[in-house]
Order: C-alpha cells, then sequence, then structure tokens
C-alpha cells in the first residue's frame, strides 16, 4: 500500500511539474506569435504610409477624364 | 499462500525499485547533463523585478472589412543585464553586448560605472532586444552578464492615433498602467491581474480554488476594438501633418466621425508622438487636444445658430432680413467678412456666404433665453466619449446679459468648446437632430472569447428633423456654389456635400484678441441627406493665411475623395444609367 501511495504522489509529482513545464512554454510560444504578428502589422503600417505618400502625379498616373456608374454592389460598399 | 504472497511483494518492490531508478536516470539527465542548457532556458523565463514579464490585452483598429489590427499590443525578446560582482572584463563585455544592442544600450560610461558598483548583483544595462539577438547574447556565455526573457508594450503603427491609444508607464508600485489615451480609460479591461497562462493550476487549485473558479476580476478583462480604421485614420494624420507644415500653424487637428452612430472612424492632431519612443517625449503632447483643449471655431458655428433657431420656430427658411454689411452692438461693431451689404436675404445665405450680420440677427430672433437654452444643450455637457481629461465648453458668456456676447456667439467667437463637442454638435445637424455619443470603442473581446458589443445609446433630440434638412439645405448650397479649392468649384457632379467653413481672431492672454493671428476650421458631411461621414479639420494661428477655406479646403476635399473612393459610396445626384449585362 505504501509502495502504491508512494508511487502515486511521485507521479501526481510529475504530472504538476510537467504540465507546469508546458504551460509556460506555450505561453511563451503564445506570446512569441504575438510578437511576430505585431512585426507583420508594423509592416502593414509602413505600406499604408508609403501608399498614402505616394504622389501618383509624378509617378506618371493622371486623374480619370470620366467615371461611370453602375447599379452594381461592391463588397466594399458601405451596407 | 504465504510465499505467493512474499512473491506479490517482490514483484511490487521490484516495480518500484524500477520506477524509482527510472526517476533517478531522469534527474541525472536533466540536472547533470543537460544541466547547463536547463539553466539558460529558465535564465530566460525568468521575470526580472525591475522591467517585469508583464500581460496587458491589446487594442485594435478596425479594417473598412472587419480585419482587426493590433493599434497596441506585447512584443517579446530580452533584456541584460549585469552582475557586479560575477563580471570579468567589462570593456570587452561592453563592447559585445553593444556590437548587438547598440540602440536600446545604457551609455558606456554609465555601463563601467554600473560594472565598477560591487554592492550589487542585478544592473540592467539593456533592454527590448530581438529573439535572435537575444539568443545570439546568451550564445556568448560572458561571465556576470544575463540574457533575460523580457515583455513589453508594443504599437505598431508607431504615431497613428496615438494621443488617443495613449500610453502605458510603470504607476503604482511599479505595475505597468494606462496613463493616457484609451489605455487609460479601458485600463481595468486591458490589465492583468496575474499571468493566467503562468499560473500553475494544481498549486492555485490547492492554494486559491476559489479565485481559480470565479474571479470577478479575471472576468471583466479583455482586449478592446475601436471604430478607428487604420487607413482612414493614416490618410487623415498625413493631412493634417501637411496642413501643419505648409502653414506652421501651432498645432492642428482633425476627426472624421459615423454622424448616426457616434463612432469615431479616424482622430489625429499635430504635432503627435511616438509611444514606442518614451525616452524623449515632451509630455505637453500627452494631451489630447480634441477633447482636452477648447477653441473658439468662427463660422462653423452658425449652423447650429440656424438649426436652433429654426427648431424654435425663430425664423424659416423663407425669413428674409436686411442685412446692412456691419451692425453696432453694445458700443461694439460687428461687421461681415467682407464688409459688404447684402441687402434683403433670404436664410440661406446666411449660411452660404457666411454672414456674421445675418447670424447676429438669428440669435436676436431667436433671444437671449432660448440661444442660452440651445447652446447649453447643446455644448454644457461633456460628450461622454470614452477618453480620459474631457474638458467642459467655456459658456460663461451666455451668462450675461449684454446682446454682443449672443451675437458673437452665434457666429462662433466668445465661447470655446472641444473639437469633440463641435463636431458631435455639427453631426446633429448632419444626421437629423439627434446629439449622439462618439465613441472609440465598439466592443470588448473578453479572455473567454466572448465578443461584448458596447452600447452607446440612440442619443438625444435637440433639433428638429425639418430644422436639421433645412440648415443642411444651406450648407449643401455653401459647397456646391460658394466653396472654391485652389480657385476651382469643390462640386462633386455625382455627390451632395454639406460643407461649413470658419475663421476666428484667436484670443490674447489678456481676453482680447490678435489682429493677424486666427484659427481656422472647416467641417463637411456626405452624403447631405444621408451622411455616412462627417469630418473636421482644424488649424491653430496658421502663417500666411487667414480664411479657413485657404488653408483647409484642400486636405477637406481629398479626404472627402478619398472617403468615396475607399468606401466606394455610392453617389447620391447624376448616377448614369449605364448598365453592365
Amino acid at each position: 500500500m505504501v509502495g502504491v501511495l508512494s508511487v502515486t504522489y511521485i507521479g501526481l509529482m510529475a504530472v504538476v511539474m510537467s504540465y507546469a513545464a508546458l504551460t509556460v512554454e506555450f505561453s511563451q510560444s503564445v506570446k512569441n506569435d504575438e510578437a511576430a504578428v505585431a512585426t507583420l502589422e508594423s509592416q502593414y503600417f509602413a505600406s499604408v504610409a508609403k501608399i498614402t505618400n505616394t504622389d501618383y502625379s509624378a509617378e506618371g498616373y493622371t486623374a480619370p477624364t470620366a467615371q461611370i456608374f453602375v447599379p452594381a454592389t461592391a463588397i466594399t460598399a458601405l451596407r | 499462500m504465504r510465499a505467493q504472497f512474499r512473491k506479490r511483494i517482490r514483484i511490487v518492490l521490484a516495480i518500484i525499485i524500477l520506477i524509482a531508478l527510472g526517476i533517478f536516470a531522469r534527474l541525472y539527465f536533466l540536472q547533470i547533463v543537460h544541466g547547463q542548457e536547463y539553466v539558460q532556458k529558465a535564465n530566460q523565463q525568468f521575470a526580472s523585478g525591475g522591467s517585469g514579464l508583464f500581460d496587458r490585452g491589446s487594442i485594435y483598429f478596425t479594417r473598412k472589412d472587419g480585419t482587426l489590427i493590433s493599434a497596441a499590443t506585447l512584443a517579446t525578446g530580452f533584456l541584460v543585464a549585469i552582475d557586479p560582482q560575477e563580471i570579468i572584463n567589462a570593456e570587452a563585455a561592453y563592447v559585445a553586448i553593444n556590437s548587438i544592442a547598440s540602440s536600446t544600450m545604457v551609455t558606456h560610461t554609465a555601463f563601467l560605472a554600473d560594472a565598477m558598483d560591487k554592492t550589487k548583483v542585478y544592473i540592467e544595462v539593456a533592454y527590448h532586444l530581438s529573439n535572435a539577438n537575444g539568443s545570439a547574447l546568451a550564445a556568448l556565455a560572458i561571465p556576470g552578464v544575463q540574457v533575460l526573457r523580457e515583455t513589453w508594450r508594443y504599437y505598431p503603427g508607431g504615431s497613428l492615433a496615438a494621443q488617443s491609444i495613449g500610453i502605458v508607464s510603470d504607476g503604482s508600485g511599479g505595475t505597468p498602467t494606462g496613463q493616457t489615451g484609451l489605455e487609460a480609460a479601458y485600463n481595468s479591461v486591458l490589465s492583468r491581474s496575474g499571468d493566467a497562462l503562468h499560473k500553475n493550476f494544481f498549486a492555485e487549485l490547492f492554494s486559491n480554488a476559489n479565485n481559480l473558479l470565479s474571479s470577478t476580476q479575471n472576468a471583466n478583462e479583455g482586449d478592446i476594438v475601436t471604430t478607428i480604421e487604420p487607413e482612414v485614420q493614416t490618410r487623415l494624420q498625413d493631412d493634417i501633418t501637411k496642413v501643419n507644415q505648409r502653414y506652421s500653424s501651432e498645432s492642428s487637428g482633425g476627426v472624421i466621425m459615423d454622424p448616426k452612430t457616434g463612432a469615431i472612424y479616424a482622430i489625429a492632431s499635430y504635432p503627435t508622438f511616438d509611444p514606442n519612443d518614451l525616452q524623449n517625449l515632451d509630455p505637453s503632447l500627452l494631451v489630447n487636444p480634441l477633447v482636452e483643449n477648447v477653441f473658439e471655431y468662427g463660422s462653423i458655428m452658425k449652423p447650429i445658430t440656424m438649426a436652433s433657431a429654426l427648431t424654435a420656430g425663430a425664423v424659416t427658411p423663407q425669413t428674409t432680413y436686411n442685412d446692412t454689411g456691419c451692425i453696432r452692438v453694445d458700443g461694439d461693431r460687428i461687421c461681415n467678412w467682407n464688409l459688404k451689404a447684402y441687402g434683403v436675404i433670404p436664410m440661406l445665405t446666411i449660411i452660404q456666404d457666411s454672414l456674421n450680420v445675418g447670424a447676429s440677427w438669428v440669435a436676436e430672433q431667436l433671444g437671449q433665453s432660448r440661444f442660452r437654452q440651445y447652446f447649453t444643450n447643446i455644448f454644457g455637457q461633456k460628450t461622454g466619449i470614452d477618453l480620459p481629461h474631457e474638458t467642459d465648453a467655456l459658456l460663461s458668456n451666455l451668462s450675461k446679459p449684454q446682446q454682443i456676447y449672443y451675437d458673437t456667439a452665434s457666429f462662433g467667437e466668445g465661447i470655446a468648446v472641444t473639437p469633440i463637442q463641435m463636431v458631435r454638435a455639427l453631426a446633429a445637424v448632419a444626421n437629423g437632430g439627434i446629439l449622439v455619443r462618439p465613441h472609440l470603442v465598439s466592443s470588448i473581446i473578453l479572455n473567454s472569447g466572448v465578443s461584448q458589443p458596447i452600447n452607446w445609446g440612440s442619443g438625444t433630440r435637440i433639433f428638429s428633423v425639418a430644422a436639421a434638412r433645412e440648415t443642411t439645405v444651406m450648407m449643401d448650397a455653401l459647397w456646391d456654389n460658394a466653396l472654391k479649392v485652389n480657385g476651382i468649384s469643390a462640386k462633386i457632379p455625382t455627390m451632395s456635400v454639406a460643407a461649413k467653413t470658419g475663421t476666428a481672431q484667436l484670443p490674447t492672454p489678456t481676453g482680447t484678441y490678435y489682429k493677424n493671428k486666427f484659427f481656422n476650421s472647416e467641417v463637411a458631411f456626405f452624403p447631405s441627406f444621408n451622411p455616412k461621414f462627417i469630418i473636421l479639420l482644424y488649424t491653430e494661428d496658421p502663417k500666411n493665411v487667414i480664411y479657413a477655406e485657404q488653408s483647409l479646403s484642400t486636405s477637406l476635399l481629398d479626404l472627402v475623395h478619398f472617403l468615396i473612393n475607399y468606401y466606394a459610396v455610392p453617389p447620391d445626384r447624376n448616377v448614369a444609367t449605364t448598365t453592365i449585362p
């Protein structure tokens, strides 16, 4: 009986320690992934700023001379 | 029987001994064979007491398609600390660390001074190393140099909406706390009571089971989702910056809002700051002028005067008056901006041609009591926007008996309100008379994963539907018939836009007005009679320019066209009937 209890106790300790280690690993992994996403988001913001600051006239583009509207709903249109 | 029992006991003992041997073998490999490896790993996970491995919820921008983009999140990496008692060659250690973390490291002198301080065992010398750089430095295994895991607040957009997103810095007890903007307003949601993922579930189970099962604080923690659209925000910020730099203004700002709901798409001011670099920050830049500063706006107040008088029945759109160009009130002279006498004209001309004499006449028709009542209802309370430190409007002139104060208030002088109060009031003209509650946050994503929308209420009616529409007609006429951008009409053939410009003299510290310093403001909403957007821009003390039409119209027109194209706002007039089969 003592042996069984001892094994159970040691086993429980091993489970607790393994769980704690895995939790910390997982936590760090989540944080690292979030930080990697933040880096990508930073690149997205830089791209948006670059597009906003682009002088399209200087790049050789001209404004359209006419616009024709059609009765279609764009996916980006306000709902 | 007894022999069989002994045999069983021996088998059980053998199993126990085998398991024990296994455990000892495992411990030997963990502690002796791979000991150093785990020590290094543990050091990297160790949260230093000073800067702390802190956790905090994210703040998100919302793209027009609903995609969430982080405005504030957490970055992970490493900090470097030294143990002066262990360090052998301080100069060599400095060179090694500086070659990897030069931008965030203490100075050479400070490092050597720290290394000489043998009374201490832990001094941080460099921060915010990337994972790659941290691992590279750890691999050097410099005696007395520790490379430790670190987490810090990171704003991927840099200065994007910086004053409204806010900053985090050490509060009482060294705990990072939101100090300004949404970081402060939603601190209780964003802050974390503990690092939940680092908690040992079993330890919590035995020591703090109640808290583990039902923590009220945990239940309220989460991330916040703002209504700010990152590309609209970038565009507004870019336009504001250009205006400020072109006219060397003291400051400039703007807000783009949904006039029907009060949801803010963009809110920006200049000068601003990068919340990722607070080392050399001027603290005055932390103030959000759009909610914490009050200004006298000039003529963009006229639509408020007109809508109030129309709602009260003091005038109708058909009412006429004789405009003499200048009038004398309580000994002071009030004139139209161009000193021109317009003769007998209808109400529309007061807004379209921005006539001070006309606005004063309307204020007199409304009467002091009703004027005070309307303006107090509109500007007498804070908007309730979800940003800290919102300021009250200055309306004390409306408590005085002299008519001159009501006349000047009718065209936006002598009373001062915040930009967010001003855009809310003008949004009431746009949306049919409802004073909505401006807001930046649409929902909270709780840690449980549940998204909890925030109900900002349906607003309060202050103008009648008819008065709001009639005032909109006047502002619409201004955009189509009077507003010029670089000498060219601002009129958009396929889109109605309602607008108003405002120019006010800036007050001196002694209570008089500068003759040569001005405050320019401009507002537009569109489509005029079913508006999706309202834009308010201002610039304070622009140089070499007097009128808002000159300083702000280019940016306003750019923003209107940008929003129409970006959101594909359907045209509301002169639509071509061409169809695609």
